[in-house]
């Protein structure tokens, strides 16, 4: 007879708990849960005619109606019960399914299920669990692809991405490349970029706030130009910058607000040290060699970079480009706290922003779904097209 | 790099008046140890001042007989009962070479604060015991202010500190905050600890199948799992508790990868031993793997703890009650109720990242190893 597959039982007895939790929270019909209680019902008795006494606590699990953790207690104390004399590879795949089972279940529940639950609540009409949502199909997405708002959020992800990503990333290198090269009190600059990092971007948008103060912020005076409001000018920089010139820009050509720039700046500087660190720590795999074999060849400085240090760094600077990308779809924390409510004509709106405001200002819930979906779709063909493009050109081998 | 923070703890010492100008004070007057001493010497305590009951302090203000100051302690504005106004005999009397204020507790209870205000005549030079905090022009005099005459040193150079402590309930914001990092923290490590060894070093039918699943979660941006997490907890009825704060987050895919990577890291033959010794899998897992990833452990620490300490859309969205804020939200809320209080503003900052940057300070390398080894694939 073959060998008896305890991990199914274990398997089993995770999702009927799961399912047991999910049927008195709703989620779950009632015949979901019997059904997998047969299940776990016909295993335990195979359990029973091949392990005799031994298997007797999977008897256990079939009382996970009155306590559903039961239903994976008990095949661990089977598994426990007969001890060696299961096979050696049973014990594998059971012992490797019960460790990996807690992980698991919460990665189902709290990320695999809700991701697709997400896109369930987008499919109604103004979910908000007041009254009953009517089934809309499709027709949150057709109104997002209409809504000025979301595109705007949109834009000034965009913007984000174009202003934040390549200016930290090449402060970063620069700062990288020169603590890089045996500079005293290493340790104390390292501090000092990585210091920002480690701050709650809370607080640092607190300090950020009141350095940007119209009337007493230190920038105004450092800039001269007392009055200023930066927070609250909803007049996009490129427009600002070339107006004296008498061009005039209007709508998403007129670049980001001034306001969020000045987010944007907050953000270069608080994410700076985290991208020093990790530039610093590829920097540092790079073999000494081959800068002395550029030395000897009479390579410049600028000469070595380019043509060992860009190539070689590849790998990390493309790490913290994916990570760049990615954040800019995320960014809330330091808006919120600048501009609470989202900057004058809403510019500075981001799409975790504006899903905030919709999902919990406006207790839309299917239609914040809506731009949670859209945004994972972006991201996700973002990622890939990156991947194509740009990971080609990334050298692995060093 | 570092400006914002000295600026942040220069503003955090500024008294209102000094953080209110249009030119920056570089360095504000509490930050002068001169004035600390000066400061020790006001209030029964040299650290922390105070004003016991029956007790008195004496201020010396060097200037001329023939134009006598006025003093007097104000009443809070808007109070109906005010017990350190009313409580307090001011004197102003006549000495060698100047005028002496003393202000005694006649009360019943000891005062921490207690504020004054001296009307100086203009024109005459001023040399007074401790700088104001505030110094303005009514008619014939400057009138000026100090938010507690008798502060001690510490309580003299910390005032803004001390009202921020004082208006909101910070020690249960900071609990809130560390019990739900640290849970987090404690929490996540084993269980990622388990998975990560089973991924790595157990041969189980249906690993790959594990793996690819866990690969796919990782793509899903944070925002997505808002709103159907928000309703998962609502129906489990968990929402302004620390369920909500810290279970949608205990099983992370970041912290199964990273250690998985460093099980991989570890030769073979040494489990292969072990598994000779007879010792099971568990066995191998406590008493082998997981000593010799400790900086995988560690390096996962310090991101999930950074990560729970410094959130704020999460806090924010599953939590109502003052009880469940973290710090991060204090915060939120002290940002709008400071007003202009900067001073009180920016040292609820300071003591907010305090335990942070402390931490660094204390465990530097690890902190920059720790963070460094996110990036490596």
């Amino acid at each position: 007879m073959r060998t008896y597959p305890l991990h199914w039982v274990l398997g089993v007895g995770v999702l009927l708990a799961l399912g047991l939790y999910a049927q008195r929270l709703g989620f779950l019909p009632a015949w979901g849960a019997w059904s997998l209680w047969a299940g776990y019902l016909l295993l335990a008795l195979w359990g029973l005619l091949w392990g005799g006494w031994r298997a007797v606590p999977l008897v256990l699990g079939l009382l996970a109606p009155l306590f559903p953790p039961l239903a994976f207690l008990g095949p661990l104390g089977a598994a426990l019960s007969l001890g060696r004399t299961l096979p050696e590879k049973a014990q594998a795949a059971f012992y490797g399914w019960a460790l990996v089972w807690p992980a698991l279940a919460l990665l189902l529940v709290w990320q695999v299920f809700p991701t697709l639950y997400a896109f369930y609540l987008s499919l109604f009409d103004r979910v908000n669990f007041l009254r009953p949502a009517a089934f809309a199909g499709l027709q949150n997405y057709r109104i997002l692809l209409e809504d000025p708002l979301f595109w705007r959020a949109l834009g000034n992800t965009f913007w984000y991405v174009v202003f934040t990503v390549p200016t930290g990333l090449l402060l970063a290198t620069f700062v990288a490349i020169l603590l890089n090269t045996q500079v005293a009190f290493l340790g104390l600059y390292r501090t000092l970029f990585f210091l920002p990092y480690i701050t709650a971007l809370t607080a640092a948008a607190a300090v950020w706030r009141w350095i940007y103060h119209p009337e007493f912020g230190f920038l105004n005076w450092l800039l001269h130009t007392p009055g200023l409001d930066w927070l609250n000018t909803p007049t996009g920089v490129f427009a600002l910058l070339l107006r004296p010139l008498g061009v005039e820009l209007q709508g998403f050509l007129a670049g980001p607000s001034l306001a969020f720039v000045a987010v944007m700046a907050m953000s270069v500087w608080h994410f700076l040290g985290y991208q020093v660190v990790i530039l610093l720590a590829g920097l540092q795999a790079i073999p000494k060699e081959y800068y002395e074999a550029a030395e000897l060849d009479g390579a410049s400085f600028f000469q070595k970079h380019r043509l060992i240090t860009w190539p070689l760094l590849s790998p990390t600077t493309f790490f913290l480009f994916t990570l760049g990308l990615i954040g800019a779809f995320q960014v809330f924390t330091q808006v919120y706290v600048l501009t609470p409510t989202g900057g004058v004509l809403q510019d500075t709106l981001t799409l975790a922003f504006y899903l905030y405001n919709k999902g919990f200002r406006d207790s839309d819930f299917s239609y914040a779904s809506a731009i949670a979906m859209v945004t994972f779709l972006v991201i996700l063909v973002l990622t890939l097209v990156q991947r194509r493009l740009l990971e080609k050109r990334v050298n692995y081998e060093i | 790099m570092a400006f914002p923070f000295y600026w942040m703890l220069a503003t955090s010492f500024k008294s209102p008046q000094e953080a209110l100008q249009a030119e920056p004070v570089w360095v504000p007057e509490r930050m002068k140890p001169m004035n600390w001493l000066k400061a020790a010497r006001l209030g029964d305590s040299p650290l922390f001042g105070g004003l016991g009951p029956g007790r008195s302090v004496a201020l010396f203000f060097p200037g001329p007989e023939a134009k006598p100051p006025k003093a007097l302690v104000p009443r809070s504005p808007g109070a109906f009962f005010d017990p350190v106004a009313d409580g307090t005999r001011v004197e102003v009397a006549r000495g060698e070479g100047g005028w002496w204020v003393r202000l005694t507790n006649t009360g019943e209870a000891g005062f921490r604060r207690v504020p004054l205000v001296v009307l100086w005549p203009k024109g005459v030079p001023l040399e007074p015991p401790l700088p104001p905090d505030a110094r303005r022009s009514q008619g014939e005099y400057w009138r000026l202010e100090w938010v507690n005459a008798v502060p001690g040193a510490l309580g003299y150079v910390f005032h803004n500190y001390l009202e921020a402590w004082d208006a909101a309930p910070w020690g249960r914001y900071f609990f809130v905050s560390f019990f739900t990092a640290s849970v987090q923290v404690a929490v996540g490590l084993f269980l990622a600890a388990l998975a990560a060894f089973a991924l790595a070093r157990i041969p189980f039918p249906g690993k790959e199948a594990v793996f690819v699943l866990v690969l796919a979660t990782m793509m899903v941006p944070g925002e997505v799992l808002l709103i159907p997490n928000y309703v998962l907890l609502a129906r489990l009825g968990w929402l302004d508790t620390f369920y909500a704060l810290i279970v949608p987050w205990l099983a992370s895919v970041f912290g199964i990868f990273l250690l998985r990577q460093f099980y991989l890291s570890l030769p073979q033959d040494l489990f292969d031993a072990a598994r000779i010794d007879g010792a099971g899998y568990l066995t191998q897992l406590f008493r082998i793997a997981l000593p010799l990833s400790i900086p995988g452990l560690v390096s996962y620490g310090t991101f999930t703890f950074l990560g729970a300490y410094n959130a704020l859309l999460w806090p924010l969205i599953v939590t109502q009650s003052p009880e469940m804020r973290t710090v991060q939200l204090g915060l939120l809320a002290f940002v709008s109720e400071a007003g202009s209080d900067y001073g009180a503003l920016m040292a609820a900052s300071a003591f907010v990242i305090a335990p942070v940057v402390l931490g660094y300070f204390v465990a530097q390398r690890q902190f920059i190893q720790g963070i460094a080894r996110t990036g490596l694939k």
